[in-house]
C-alpha cells in the first residue's frame, strides 16, 4: 500500500515537469503565429518599397515560417517516389514559387484586417493546431487555422486551413489530377507549374 | 482513373463545369460584382436578412430531422423576433444564424454522398446534395404559398437573389483560386467536399485527417534526409 502510494507520488513528481512543458507549447505556438502574421502584414503592407523587393522579403519570411519542402512532398504524395531526383528538385523549387506567390497575392490585398489568435492544442506529440480568425471591416470573420510542427529549431507551419478548407489537402488532390490527366507523369505537373509560376510573376 | 477523386463522370462533369463557367463569366459574376460594388451596405444586409428569414421554415425542418433540438429552438426564436422587423432587419443577433439543408440531414442520417456531380446551373454537387436541393424546394412553405397566390415574382426574385448573393460571397475566393490553381476544376471539387463536410459537422472542429499523420510522421516528425538542393 505504502509502496503504491510512493510510486504514485514519484510518478506524479516525474510527470509534472513533463506536463507543464507540454502545456507551454500551445502558448508558444500562438505567439509564433501572431508574430509571423504581423511580420507578413508589415512586409506586404509596406507599399513604399518596390514590388520585387517586397516579394523577396516576403519569400524569406515565408521560408522561415513554413516548412515548404515538407508541404511540397506531402502535396505530391505518392508521386514523390515516382519522380526522378532532378524532377524532385525542380518540383520543390517550382512549388516554393507557387505558394510564395499565392500567399503574397493574398497579403497584397491586405486592407486593415486583423488576426485574432484564438486557441492552440496539440494534435499529436509534435503537431499543434492553432485556431484564429481574420476580422474584416465588412462581413463576418474568416476562420483560419494553422497546423504547426514542433521541431528542434522551433515551429514550422505545415498547413493552413481557411474556413475548414486545407490548402495542403486541396493542392494534393489538384496535383494528383494534373498528373493523372498528364498520363501519370510527374513531368506534366512540372510543365503546369512552370506555366503557372511564370504567369504569376508577370502579373 | 483517379480513385481518390471519386469522380467517375469526370469528362461529363468537366463539360458541364465549363458551361457553368461560361454562364458565370457572361452573366452571374458581372451582376454579382456590380451588386457588390453599387448596392449600399444597408440594402445588401437587408436582402441577406430577408433571404435568411424566408429560409427559416426549411432550416427548422432540417434541424428537427437531425434531432438538433437546441438549434431548432434557435431557428424558431430568431423567426419570431425577426417577424417583428418583417425579416428585413436582424433583431435577433444575440442568437447566431445557422443554415441547414436536407443534403446535410441525409449525411447526418448516414447516407453516403455518392460520386461527384456538376449540375447544370447549380454547380458542384453529388446525388445526396442534389436530392437535398429537391426536397428542400418541395418542403418549403414559402414556395407553396407563392404558388397558391401566384406570386411568381417572389419565386423568381428569391431564386435570383439567392444566386447573386451567394456569388457575391465567393468572388474573392474564386478569383484567388483561379489565379493560383493548376487545375481549377479539381481544386473546386476538393474544396466543395471539404466545405460540405464542415457544414455537416455544423462547423465543429474537425479531427485531423488521417492522411496527415500517415504522411507527416514520415515527413515531419521523424528525421528526413534533406533534399540536396537548397533554394
Amino acid at each position: 500500500m505504502l509502496d503504491r502510494r510512493l510510486f504514485l507520488a514519484s510518478a506524479a513528481a516525474f510527470c509534472l515537469p513533463a506536463l507543464s512543458a507540454r502545456a507551454a507549447a500551445p502558448e508558444a505556438a500562438k505567439t509564433f503565429v501572431r508574430g509571423l502574421a504581423n511580420e507578413a502584414i508589415e512586409v506586404m503592407g509596406n507599399k513604399g518599397s518596390a514590388g520585387p523587393e517586397r516579394l523577396a522579403k516576403f519569400r524569406e519570411l515565408f521560408k522561415r515560417g513554413f516548412d515548404v519542402d515538407a508541404i511540397g512532398r506531402f502535396v505530391l504524395g505518392r508521386y514523390w517516389r515516382d519522380a526522378t531526383e532532378a524532377e524532385q528538385q525542380e518540383y520543390l523549387r517550382l512549388f516554393e514559387d507557387l505558394i510564395v506567390h499565392t500567399y503574397a497575392g493574398r497579403f497584397s490585398e491586405y486592407s486593415g484586417e486583423t488576426l485574432t489568435v484564438l486557441d492552440a492544442r496539440p494534435e499529436d506529440d509534435r503537431v499543434l493546431l492553432v485556431t484564429s480568425q481574420v476580422n474584416r471591416t465588412a462581413g463576418p470573420p474568416i476562420r483560419l487555422d494553422w497546423r504547426i510542427a514542433e521541431r528542434e529549431g522551433g515551429f514550422k507551419i505545415v498547413d493552413v486551413v481557411i474556413e475548414a478548407v486545407s490548402m495542403s489537402v486541396t493542392q494534393r488532390s489538384e496535383f494528383a489530377s494534373v498528373i493523372q490527366r498528364g498520363g501519370g507523369k510527374v513531368a506534366s505537373l512540372l510543365t503546369a507549374l512552370r506555366d503557372k509560376t511564370k504567369n504569376m510573376q508577370t502579373r | 482513373m483517379n480513385d481518390e477523386a471519386r469522380d467517375p463522370f469526370e469528362p461529363l462533369n468537366r463539360h458541364i463545369f465549363a458551361v457553368n463557367q461560361a454562364i458565370d463569366v457572361a452573366l452571374v459574376r458581372p451582376i454579382a460584382s456590380t451588386y457588390r460594388e453599387v448596392m449600399p451596405a444597408e440594402i445588401k444586409k437587408a436582402v441577406n436578412n430577408f433571404l435568411n428569414y424566408l429560409k427559416s421554415p426549411v432550416i427548422l425542418a432540417n434541424d428537427l430531422l437531425q434531432g438538433e433540438w437546441k438549434r431548432a429552438g434557435e431557428t424558431t426564436e430568431r423567426f419570431f423576433y425577426n417577424t417583428l422587423a418583417l425579416g428585413l432587419v436582424d433583431v435577433a443577433t444575440h442568437i447566431p444564424f445557422h443554415d441547414e439543408d436536407f443534403g446535410q440531414t441525409l449525411a447526418v442520417w448516414g447516407i453516403a454522398e455518392g460520386p461527384y456531380l456538376v449540375l447544370p446551373l447549380i454547380g458542384p454537387s453529388n446525388p445526396r446534395d442534389g436530392i437535398g436541393i429537391a426536397v428542400d424546394w418541395f418542403i418549403d412553405p414559402v414556395y407553396w404559398i407563392s404558388v397558391n397566390n401566384q406570386w411568381d415574382g417572389l419565386i423568381y426574385g428569391r431564386t435570383a437573389a439567392r444566386v447573386i448573393t451567394a456569388r457575391v460571397d465567393t468572388i474573392p475566393a474564386t478569383d484567388d483560386l483561379e489565379r493560383t490553381s493548376l487545375d481549377y476544376y479539381a481544386a473546386i471539387r476538393d474544396i466543395y467536399r471539404q466545405r460540405r463536410a464542415d457544414e455537416i459537422r455544423n462547423r465543429a472542429t474537425r479531427p485531423t485527417p488521417r492522411v496527415f499523420f500517415d504522411q507527416y510522421r514520415a515527413l515531419i516528425i521523424q528525421e528526413q534526409p534533406q533534399p540536396a538542393v537548397t533554394n
